[in-house]
C-alpha cells in the first residue's frame, strides 16, 4: 500500500526525522508505561510491580474499599493487640499501688490504668498514714505524666539552645566531668526514698568530693534545727492530731500545705466528729495568723499576730507554759486571748499539741519547750515513726552558694529541683552557676534552674518509675511503673549508680533499676520480717498492698534539752512598720512546683476562691452602712503596685475577710518563667524573700508599701463573687449589731437609708451551723425549720416521684460538713475522673469553669475574724428534678436508680435546665473547651500555648475512655460517677451476689482525706449512708423547694470559744 | 350621611375624602419611585441587618462563649428580645383581631401596618430562641416528627416547647390573616397596574374580581380567623411566661405572670404601633386616615395597659412580701436595690410612671410627645424583660453561685441586626402593599343609614360643622 502519510509531519522533530522521535513514534504508548516506569524506581522494586501486581493491588484495593464503606466513621487510633498481654482486658481497669512522691510530699495511691494507661489516683486505704485520703497534688500528678512540656530525651546546651543527644553520650560527658571534678555537689529536695539514699551513698563513695545539698521548696530546716538541739533528733516528730484535745498553731497550715497535710486532716478530723448530740465533745483549735490559711479557716478561733509578732507570741505563751521566757511586744487582744489558750492548754497536759510553721530556731525551741512542758512528747510529739518528708535546709544552699564561689565546685547536679526559682538567694546563686564547669540536671521539663544546666538527663515521672519512700520512719511504701517510659528518659537513681560505676547495677538487666531496689529490699526490709519466708511471696505482696511498717526503734520520746530562756533572745522581734506582708504557700501550687499542671492552676484557691495566678490578700472592714472597704480602697479584681524591699510588683486584689488589720497575704509559687507563661499565672515573690541570722529563710517582710488602685485586672479569675454568709458587724449611729453582708447587698438605696434586708441570706437553708455549746438549742430548731419545709413540701397536689425509687438501688450522698476542711481533692479527683475541661484564665473569668464539683466557701460569725465553712456542692440529683421539666428534648432525665443523667448527644443547649437549677450546678460548655468541634477557630487556649490544651495526643491519653468527652454546645453536670457505679453493679453481678456499698463510690469520695463524702444507696437501711443521713444534724439545701435532692448535708458545728471575741 | 354617626364622635377619616381620592392616597405609594428618606432608610436597614447577620454567624461559628452568659446567668439579651419583640407582635393582633369583633371601627386606620408589624415582629423575635441554642444545627429534635430512636419525643412538659408551637401557630395564623386583608387591595393594585406588574399582583390577589360572593366569604373568613386570633392574643404570651412562671427560680415562679406578660405585650405592642404609624403617616402624608383620634385611642390603650402593668408590679412587691419567703422577699429586694437598680428604676418609670402623662387629654392628642413616649416605652418594656431574665438569674438561690452579666458586642450587635430586619421588611412592607387597608377604610367612609351622594364635602375641619350638619338631617 502506498505510504501517502509521508508528506504529513507532526511537529518540527517529524519533519525533519529526528531518530529519537522516530523511535518513539514507533512505540504503541507515547509516554513510558506507568507500571514499567514505577519498576525503574526504588519502592516500585520493592513492591514488585508489574502487571500482575497491579491487578492484585487493584483487587487488594477494592476489597478494603468495601470493607472501609461498610464501616460508619472510622475509629481514629484504635490498634487492637495483635497479641493481647495477659494482664489486660480491654475495658476494664487495673489497678496499681504506688505512691505519689514530689520532693517531701508524698501519698500511697492506687493507680488506676486503662489499656495500659495510668489516668486516674486513687488513695491506699492500706496505709497507716492517709488512711486512703489524697491531695489535690496526688489526684492532678497524672496529668503531669502526659505533660507536653516534657523533655522526650536528653539534652545538651550549648549558648542557650537544647539539643538531644544520646544517653551514651550522656554518660560519657558527666563520667569525663566527675572524674575531673575538684568538688561535687548533688542538689535535690528531700529524697524519701531509702534505695535512692543507697543509690547516693554509692555515688559519694565512689566519689568523695562530692556532697549532698538537699533544700525544700518551702523551707521546714528551722524545726529539723530546733529538734535536733532540743531533742538530739534531727527530725520532724510524729504529730498526733488526734489525740490532742487542745491544738494551737502557730502560722502552721497543717491542713492545706504544711508537712504532712493528707495524713494530719485524717487525725484532726477524729476530733471534731460530733459522736453524741445530747453530750457534744470537740476537740478545741486555736491558730494564731494573719492571713486567713485554710487550716485557719478550719479553726475554731483564731488570734491575730502580724508576721513580725509572731516569735512573740510564741514566747508569751511559751513565758505563760514554761516561764521564764521574755516576751517582746505583742497586741494586747493577742495577748488576752493567749492567757486563755495557756489555761486551756494546762487543762490538757498531755492532750494537748502545740505546732508552729515558723522558719525561726529559736521559735521552735520555744515550741518544743512548751510541748515538752505540756508533757506532750511521746503523746501527741512522737519521734519512733518521726515524719521525714522534710529534711532540707536553705543554709545548705547557702553553703552551695559561698562553696561555688569559692571555686570549690565543679560539678553540680539537680535533682529535679529548682533552686533558681525557689531559693530566696536564687538569683545570687544563678549568677555563681557560670562558675561550675558541668551543671546537670534531672528534670523531666525545662525550668529555671533547667535552662542554666548544660547537661540535662531527664528521669521517669514517678509514674513511669521504680522507687520506695520512706516518709515516716518504718513506714514503707513502693512505687511501681504503671506504664513504660513515654520518653527516652532514665531514672536519676539508675544514672547515679550508672555514673557511680556501682557493681551492684547490673546494667545489661531489661530493668537495671528494679533489680537494684528489689535488691536493696531483699538486705533491709524483708530481713525484719518473717511473716514470708521468701523473698518472691514477700515482694508480692508489698507490691500489692503497695505499703509496709517496719519497727523503726527509735527513741519515741526523747527528753527536751533545749533552752528556752536563752532561745527566747533569738525570736523575731515586733517591726513597727505600718503595714506586713506575709508569703504563704498554696494548696495548689507549692512554691511553684506544681505550676506546669493545668489542673492545679484551675483548681480555685480554697481561701479565696481564685485560681490562675496570686493574688494580693487585703484585710477588709465594714463601713458601718453597706460596703466592705478593702485596705486602701481596693476592691477584688482591682491592681495594685506594691513596693517590697524596694521591688516593685503589680498584683491584682481579692478582698480578704479575715486578714489581719495591718497585714497583707501573697501566695508564692507563681510567675514561673517556664511552661504555663506569660502574664497569666502571677507574680514570683521568691526572689523578695529575705534569710534570718541563722541563714533561714523569712517568709514575710516588714519593708512593704502597698499602693491605691493602679487599675483593673483584665481576667479577674475568681469563681465567686459573694463571699459571706451573714457576717455581723457593728451598724453605723447605732451601734447595734447587723448582718453586714446583707446590708452590703444594696447597691443603690433611692436616698432612703435602707440597711439591706437583714435575714435575707442567713435564713436560708443552705448552711446551718452552731458552735458546741449551742448544739441542742439549734439541732431543735433545725428540726423545726426541717418539720416546716416538710410541711410546706406536703401541700401539693402533685403525688410526686419517691415511690419510683423506693425498689432497686435509689444513689444518694451525704456531705459532713463539719469534717470538709476545703483541701480541694475532690474537685481535681472530678476533674480526673470525669474528663472536665480546663478552661484557662480569661474562661474563669468570665465564670465559664467547666468544674462539676466545687466547693462554696462562706464566712459566717464576726466579720473581722469570721468562721469558715466549706460547702462541696455537686449535681444534688433531685427526685423531682426542676432541670428535668424544662429541657425541651428530655435531654435530661431521671434513671430508675434516682440518677440524674445528661445525655449530651440529645442536648441542644438552650441552657434552660441551667437557669433553673436552684444548686447553679450545670455547666454549658461555651467554646470548644476539649477541642471535640470541627472547626479549629473554636479551640479556647489557655495560656498561648502552641496546640491548645487538651488537643495534644500526648494530652489526651489522661481522659477517661468510660467517660464522654463534652462538644461544644452542650450542658454537662456530676452524674454521681455512673461509670463507677455500673463497674460496681457488674463487680457484683460477675461475683454473683447482691451490690454492697463498698462496690461503688464517687471519685471525690475516695479523694477525700477526712471522708467528708459517703456515697451509698439510699434503699440499703443498713449502709453507712442511711446511718449518717439518719443523724440530726443532717439537713437538705433548699428543701423547701421541693426538688427532693439526693445529697444530704451536716451541720457544720464549731467550737468557738465566743469570750476570745469580747 | 357622613361617617360622622354621633356629634361627639370625631370623624373616622378626615379631609372629605371620596372612594376614588382613598384609592389615590392609598395605592399610589406602591406605584411611586421610592422617595429619598425611603433609599436612605433602606440602606441603613440594610446594613444594620446585615451587621446582625455578621453577628449570628459569629455566634454559630464560635459558639455561645461569645456572649458574656456564664454559669450562672444562662439567658441575657437574647431572651430578653425574644420575649420582647414577641410581645410587641400583640399589637397587631389585638387590633385586628379583637378589635374587629367588637366593631372597632377606628382601627381599620392602622390594622394593616399593625398585622405588618406582628408578622415581623414574630420573625425577629422566633430568631432568638434558634440561635441562643449551643448546637443550633440540631435544632430540629424540638419537632416532634417521627424518628427511629424508640421513637423519641420531645419533652411535652417543657414550656419551650410550648413556645415551638405557640409561635409557630401565631405566626401562621398572623400571616394568613394579613394575608386575607391584603386580598382585595392586591386586586385594586392590580386593577390600576400594568404588564409584569399586573401578573404578580394578579396571582397575589387570588383571581379577585369583587363580586358579592368574593366579599361575603372574605368577610366570613376574616371573622373566623379573628375568632381563631382572639384567644392567640392571650394564650402567646401567656406561654411565653409559663417559661418563666413554672420554674423554681425565685422571681420567676409566679402565678401572675400570664395577665401580667400579656398586658405588657399589648401595652408594648401599641406603642411599637404608634412609633411606626407616627413615621408613616408624615412620610406617607397619611394624616387623614390615620388621625389625632387614632393616635388618641391608642394612647388610652396604653394607658389602660400601662397601668395594669404597674399594678402587677405592685402587685408583685406585696406579694413577695406576704409570702414571707425569703428566696422571693430577696428576688424582688435585689432587682429594686441591687447591682441591677437601674434597670428596675428604668423599668419602672418608663413603663409605670411615663404613661399617667396620658390622663391628660392635649398630651394624648400631641403627635411630637406621643413619638418620644412611644421610644420611652419601648425601652422600658425592654428593662422590663431584662429585669425578669437577667437580674432574677445574678442572684438566685445560693450567694456562692451570684454574678454580673453585661452583653457582648455580639449580643448588642443581633439585637441591632434585628431592628434592621424588622425595617428591611417593614419598608419593602410599605413598598409593595397599602399601608392602610383600602378596603376596608372604604366600607367607614359612610356608615351604616347612611346614603352615599356626591362628594363627602369635609365635615371633619370642625365640631360646630359637624354637629351643624347633623343637625341639618
Amino acid at each position: 500500500m502506498k505510504d501517502n502519510t509521508s508528506n504529513i509531519w507532526i511537529g518540527g522533530k517529524d519533519l525533519i526525522k529526528d531518530p529519537e522521535f522516530i523511535e518513539i513514534s514507533q512505540k504503541e504508548f507515547a509516554e513510558p508505561n506507568l507500571l514499567e516506569n514505577l519498576g525503574n524506581q526504588e519502592v516500585a522494586e520493592k513492591l514488585g510491580g508489574n502487571r500482575r501486581d497491579f491487578l492484585k493491588f487493584l483487587g487488594f484495593g477494592l476489597g478494603a474499599a468495601t470493607v472501609a464503606a461498610g464501616c460508619d466513621i472510622p475509629v481514629k487510633r484504635a490498634i487492637p493487640y495483635v497479641v493481647k498481654p495477659d494482664t489486660i482486658v480491654p475495658g476494664v481497669a487495673s489497678y496499681y499501688s504506688s505512691t505519689y512522691v514530689s520532693g517531701g510530699d508524698s501519698v500511697p495511691v492506687l493507680v488506676k490504668t486503662r489499656e495500659g494507661r495510668p489516668i486516674k489516683i486513687e488513695g491506699n486505704n492500706l496505709s497507716p498514714m492517709t488512711g486512703g485520703g489524697t491531695s489535690a497534688r496526688a489526684q492532678a500528678s497524672v496529668l503531669s505524666l502526659y505533660d507536653t512540656a516534657r523533655f522526650t530525651m536528653p539534652q545538651m546546651q550549648s549558648d542557650g539552645i537544647f539539643e538531644g543527644i544520646s544517653w551514651d553520650k550522656v554518660d560519657e560527658t558527666v563520667k569525663a566531668a566527675l572524674a575531673n571534678a575538684n568538688g561535687i555537689r548533688i542538689v535535690s529536695n528531700t529524697i524519701l526514698s531509702p534505695t535512692a539514699h543507697a543509690a547516693i551513698k554509692e555515688f559519694t563513695a565512689k566519689y568523695s568530693n562530692a556532697k549532698v545539698v538537699t533544700y525544700d521548696p518551702v523551707s521546714s530546716g528551722a524545726i529539723l534545727d530546733a529538734n535536733e538541739q532540743s531533742f538530739g533528733d534531727r527530725v520532724i516528730p510524729e504529730y498526733r492530731f488526734d489525740n490532742a484535745d487542745v491544738i494551737v498553731s502557730f502560722d502552721a497550715d497543717f491542713l492545706g500545705t504544711w508537712i504532712s497535710p493528707v495524713e494530719y486532716a485524717a487525725q484532726w478530723v477524729k476530733g471534731r466528729q460530733i459522736k453524741d448530740i445530747t453530750n457534744p465533745k470537740m476537740s478545741r483549735h486555736i491558730q494564731v495568723e494573719s492571713g486567713m490559711s485554710l487550716t485557719g479557716s478550719n479553726a475554731d478561733n483564731r488570734i491575730f499576730a502580724k508576721p513580725s509578732e509572731m516569735g512573740a507570741a510564741i514566747a508569751y505563751l511559751a513565758n505563760k507554759i514554761v516561764g521564764g521566757v521574755s516576751v517582746p511586744s505583742l497586741n494586747d487582744e493577742a495577748k488576752a486571748s493567749l492567757d486563755k489558750v495557756a489555761a486551756e492548754l494546762q487543762a490538757a497536759q498531755g492532750k494537748s499539741l502545740v505546732v508552729s510553721g515558723s522558719n525561726n530556731v529559736s521559735e521552735q525551741i520555744l515550741i518544743n519547750a512548751i510541748n515538752s512542758s505540756l508533757g506532750n512528747i511521746g503523746k501527741t510529739v512522737n519521734f519512733a515513726n518521726a515524719s521525714l518528708q522534710r529534711q532540707g535546709s536553705e543554709v545548705e544552699l547557702n553553703e552551695l552558694v559561698k562553696d561555688i564561689n569559692g571555686g570549690n565546685v565543679d560539678v553540680l547536679i539537680f535533682n529535679g529541683c529548682n533552686p533558681v526559682y525557689e531559693y530566696a538567694n536564687g538569683s545570687a546563686l544563678a549568677t555563681a552557676l557560670g562558675k561550675v564547669k558541668t551543671k546537670v540536671s534531672f528534670s523531666q521539663t525545662n525550668d529555671e534552674t533547667t535552662n542554666l544546666c548544660d547537661i540535662v538527663a531527664p528521669t521517669h515521672h514517678t509514674l513511669e518509675s521504680w522507687g520506695d519512700v520512706e516518709a515516716k520512719r518504718g513506714q514503707l511504701s513502693i512505687i511501681q511503673p504503671t506504664i513504660k517510659n513515654l520518653f527516652t528518659t532514665r531514672q536519676y537513681e539508675e544514672s547515679l549508680l550508672l555514673w557511680a560505676e556501682s557493681a551492684n547495677l547490673n546494667s545489661d538487666s531489661d530493668q537495671p533499676y528494679f533489680d537494684y531496689l528489689k535488691n536493696n529490699w531483699k538486705n533491709t526490709a524483708f530481713a525484719t520480717q518473717s511473716t514470708y519466708s521468701t523473698f518472691d511471696a514477700f515482694w508480692d505482696s508489698v507490691l500489692q498492698d503497695g505499703v509496709f511498717k517496719v519497727d523503726s526503734g527509735a527513741n519515741n520520746a526523747p527528753g527536751f534539752t533545749g533552752n528556752a530562756s536563752s532561745a527566747a533572745a533569738g525570736v523575731r522581734k515586733p517591726a513597727n512598720t505600718e503595714i506586713e506582708i506575709n508569703f504563704y504557700e498554696s494548696v495548689s501550687m507549692g512554691n511553684g512546683q506544681y505550676a506546669n499542671n493545668p489542673w492545679l492552676m484551675e483548681m480555685p484557691d480554697p481561701i479565696n476562691r481564685t485560681s490562675w495566678g496570686n493574688y494580693l490578700a487585703v484585710p477588709v472592714n465594714f463601713d458601718g452602712v453597706r460596703a466592705f472597704d478593702g485596705f486602701n480602697g481596693l476592691e477584688d479584681g482591682d491592681l495594685v503596685n506594691i513596693t517590697i524591699a524596694g521591688k516593685s510588683l503589680t498584683v491584682p486584689v481579692i478582698q480578704q475577710f479575715g486578714q489581719m488589720p495591718g497585714t497583707v497575704s501573697l501566695a508564692l509559687g507563681y510567675g514561673r518563667n517556664f511552661g504555663i507563661k506569660g502574664d497569666a499565672v502571677g507574680v514570683n515573690v521568691n526572689d523578695v524573700l529575705t534569710v534570718d541570722g541563722n541563714g533561714n529563710t523569712n517568709y514575710y517582710n516588714t519593708d512593704v508599701q502597698v499602693g491605691s488602685k493602679a487599675g483593673k485586672e483584665e481576667y479577674f479569675s475568681c469563681v465567686q463573687y459573694h463571699h459571706t454568709f451573714g457576717v455581723t458587724a457593728e451598724e453605723e449611729g447605732t451601734g447595734e449589731i447587723i448582718n453586714a453582708d446583707e446590708a452590703a447587698t444594696v447597691f443603690f438605696d433611692y436616698f432612703t437609708g435602707v440597711k439591706g434586708f437583714q435575714g435575707s441570706l442567713t435564713e436560708r437553708s443552705i448552711i446551718y451551723n452552731s458552735t458546741v455549746a449551742d448544739l441542742k438549742e439549734n439541732v431543735k430548731d433545725l428540726k423545726k425549720r426541717r418539720d416546716h419545709a416538710q410541711h410546706l413540701n406536703e401541700q401539693q397536689i402533685y403525688r410526686g416521684y419517691d415511690e419510683n425509687y423506693e425498689m432497686g438501688h435509689h444513689w444518694g450522698m451525704n456531705v459532713d460538713l463539719n469534717s470538709c476542711i476545703g483541701c480541694g481533692a475532690c474537685t481535681v479527683a472530678c476533674m480526673s475522673e470525669n474528663n472536665v475541661a480546663v478552661v484557662g484564665k480569661r474562661e474563669v473569668s468570665r465564670h465559664h469553669e467547666m468544674t462539676w464539683l466545687r466547693i462554696d466557701r462562706y464566712y459566717y460569725g464576726d466579720a473581722k475574724n469570721p468562721n469558715v465553712v466549706y460547702q462541696p456542692m455537686m449535681c444534688q440529683h433531685c427526685d423531682n428534678a426542676p432541670c428535668e421539666n424544662v429541657c425541651p428534648v428530655n435531654a435530661t432525665n431521671h434513671s430508675s436508680e434516682g440518677l440524674n443523667q445528661m445525655t449530651y448527644n440529645r442536648c441542644i443547649g438552650t441552657r434552660y435546665c441551667a437557669n433553673n437549677c436552684p444548686y447553679k450546678v450545670r455547666r454549658f460548655n461555651w467554646l470548644d473547651y476539649t477541642t471535640a468541634d470541627l472547626f479549629p477557630a473554636n479551640q479556647v487556649k489557655i495560656a498561648d500555648e502552641d496546640l491548645p490544651f487538651g488537643a495534644d495526643n500526648l494530652t489526651r491519653m489522661v481522659l477517661n475512655p468510660d467517660v464522654t468527652v463534652r462538644a461544644r454546645g452542650v450542658i454537662e453536670k456530676c452524674s454521681f460517677c455512673v461509670q463507677r457505679l455500673q463497674t460496681g453493679k457488674l463487680t457484683a453481678k460477675v461475683e454473683g451476689r447482691r451490690l454492697q456499698d463498698r462496690d461503688v463510690s464517687s471519685a471525690c469520695m475516695t479523694a477525700c482525706p477526712t471522708g467528708a463524702i459517703t456515697f451509698g444507696d439510699l434503699n440499703n437501711k443498713k449502709g453507712d449512708l442511711v446511718k449518717k443521713n439518719n443523724s440530726p444534724l443532717s439537713y437538705l439545701v433548699l428543701e423547701e423547694v421541693n426538688v427532693r435532692p439526693s445529697v444530704t448535708y451536716t451541720m457544720k458545728v464549731n467550737n468557738r470559744d465566743k469570750s476570745f471575741d469580747a | 350621611m357622613s361617617s360622622v354617626v354621633s356629634p361627639i364622635r370625631e370623624p373616622l377619616v378626615t379631609g372629605g375624602k371620596t372612594y376614588h381620592q382613598i384609592t389615590e392616597d392609598l395605592i399610589s405609594p406602591t406605584e411611586r419611585t421610592p422617595s429619598k428618606p425611603w433609599v436612605i432608610g433602606f440602606l441603613l436597614s440594610v446594613m444594620t441587618f446585615s451587621f446582625g447577620a455578621f453577628c449570628i454567624i459569629w455566634t454559630i461559628w464560635h459558639g455561645i462563649g461569645t456572649w458574656d452568659l456564664n454559669r450562672t446567668i444562662g439567658w441575657g439579651w437574647d431572651i430578653t428580645n425574644f420575649v420582647w419583640w414577641i410581645g410587641i407582635g400583640h399589637a397587631g393582633t389585638l387590633i385586628s383581631a379583637i378589635l374587629l369583633l367588637f366593631r372597632q371601627k377606628w382601627r381599620t386606620g392602622v390594622n394593616r401596618a399593625a398585622e405588618a408589624m406582628t408578622i415581623f415582629a414574630v420573625m425577629c423575635a422566633g430568631l432568638f430562641p434558634v440561635i441562643h441554642m449551643g448546637r443550633v444545627w440540631l435544632a430540629i429534635f424540638i419537632f416532634p416528627y417521627p424518628n427511629t430512636r424508640g421513637p423519641l419525643w420531645p419533652n411535652f412538659n417543657s414550656p419551650l416547647l410550648w413556645d415551638v408551637f405557640a409561635i409557630s401557630t401565631y405566626f401562621t395564623v398572623s400571616l394568613l390573616f394579613w394575608y386575607t386583608g391584603l386580598v382585595p387591595d392586591f386586586a385594586t393594585v392590580r386593577d390600576r397596574a400594568k404588564g409584569f406588574r399586573k401578573k404578580i399582583y394578579n396571582f397575589l390577589s387570588f383571581g379577585w374580581t369583587g363580586s358579592a360572593k368574593h366579599w361575603q366569604r372574605w368577610e366570613s373568613l376574616s371573622l373566623i380567623l379573628a375568632g381563631i386570633a382572639t384567644p392567640l392574643v392571650l394564650s402567646v404570651h401567656t406561654i411565653v411566661s409559663f417559661d418563666f412562671a413554672t420554674s423554681v427560680i425565685p422571681g420567676w415562679h409566679t402565678t401572675i405572670f400570664p395577665p401580667y406578660f400579656v398586658a405588657g405585650a399589648i401595652f408594648s405592642g401599641f406603642a411599637m404601633v404608634l412609633t411606626l404609624m407616627l413615621v408613616v403617616r408624615k412620610v406617607l402624608k397619611l394624616e387623614d386616615y390615620i388621625t389625632l383620634e387614632h393616635i388618641e385611642s391608642m394612647n388610652k390603650v396604653i394607658l389602660a395597659t400601662g397601668s395594669i402593668v404597674g399594678v402587677a408590679y405592685l402587685t408583685e412587691l406585696f406579694i413577695s412580701w406576704y409570702s414571707g419567703y425569703v428566696y422571693e422577699q430577696f428576688a424582688f429586694f435585689n432587682r429594686a436595690l441591687g447591682p441591677y437598680w437601674w434597670s428596675y428604676f428604668g423599668m419602672m418609670f418608663c413603663n409605670v410612671v411615663s404613661p399617667q402623662f396620658f390622663w391628660n387629654k392635649s398630651l394624648r392628642r400631641n403627635v411630637l410627645f406621643t413619638f418620644f413616649m412611644s421610644i420611652f416605652i419601648n425601652i422600658g418594656m425592654w428593662f422590663e424583660r431584662f429585669v425578669i431574665i437577667a437580674t432574677t438569674l445574678a442572684r438566685d438561690y445560693l450567694p456562692s453561685s451570684w454574678s454580673y452579666y453585661s452583653p457582648t458586642w455580639v449580643e448588642i450587635g443581633i439585637f441591632v441586626g434585628t431592628l434592621g430586619l424588622f425595617f428591611v421588611l417593614f419598608l419593602i412592607f410599605t413598598r409593595v402593599a397599602p399601608t392602610v387597608a383600602v378596603a376596608e377604610i372604604k366600607s367607614i367612609l359612610k356608615t351604616s343609614g347612611d346614603q352615599y351622594v356626591g362628594k363627602n364635602l369635609g365635615h371633619a375641619h370642625s365640631h360646630d360643622e359637624t354637629v351643624s350638619t347633623e343637625e341639618a338631617h
